[in-house]
């Protein structure tokens, strides 16, 4: 058995001999779930993701008590933690006010101002931005 | 009133595939993000590849292939899927 019918157009199409069943449903059911790999990537890359203190075109400068970068003996100032900072610990410290591991309270507050001061396109930022986004 | 149309990516921008409990897994090139489609997303979803369309449009191509019969309010809840694909960003207002 074959059918022909008009479409919009007005033009002769081909309807299939037996037309499957298809309820649009009610106006509250839902049909679509979207998977969002890219939360996963976020909250994987925190605890991966390190900041440069400071950024390496700054590297073997101090970091004074407010974060910015001062010359290597500026009285008050802290010299640079020797390592990249982790982007968990630094989440910790932001957190909680609590030190970085194995710093005392004065470097760990230089070092997280610093860290509070990254703007985009400074080395860090991306891993920074990445800690303070909530995890979905 | 004019009504909204929609647009969606080309088929090729997907690539579907549909399990054997009857939901589609699309993955949406553009955005590389999967979503998860539950008739009749997908089959609402394949008629938007025709071209753009407001609610009537599509309508009409969906009721060419398939039988709606078993919908009351066909352009209440057609709209309401097409949002569903909006919000998920397989389909949007050009």
């Amino acid at each position: 058995m074959t059918e022909e019918s008009k479409n919009e157009n007005g033009k002769d199409v081909k309807v299939p001999n037996r037309r499957q069943a298809l309820m649009l449903g009610a106006a509250a059911a839902s049909t679509v779930v979207t998977v969002r790999p890219a939360l996963a990537q976020t909250a994987g890359s925190i605890l991966t993701c390190e900041i440069p203190v400071p950024d390496p075109g700054n590297a073997g400068n101090y970091i004074a008590p407010d974060g910015t970068v001062v010359a290597p003996g500026t009285p008050g100032a802290v010299p640079p933690p020797g390592r990249n900072l982790a982007g968990e610990e630094v989440k910790q410290a932001l957190r909680n006010g609590g030190s970085l591991p194995g710093y005392g309270y004065e470097q760990s507050q230089a070092y997280t101002n610093y860290i509070r001061r990254l703007q985009a396109g400074q080395s860090g930022f991306t891993c920074y931005a990445s800690i303070q986004m909530p995890r979905g | 009133m004019t009504e909204a149309v929609f647009r969606a990516d080309p088929p090729d921008a997907r690539r579907c595939v549909v399990l054997a409990d009857g939901v589609t897994v699309v993955y949406h090139r553009p955005s590389g993000l999967t979503h998860i489609l539950a008739p009749p997303a997908p089959e609402v979803l394949a008629a938007m590849s025709e071209g753009d369309a407001d609610t009537g449009t599509l309508i009409a191509r969906l009721e060419r292939d398939h039988d709606l019969s078993g919908t009351d309010d066909l352009r209440g809840t057609l709209t309401a899927r097409l949002v569903e694909l909006e919000t998920a960003g397989l389909v949007w207002r050009p």
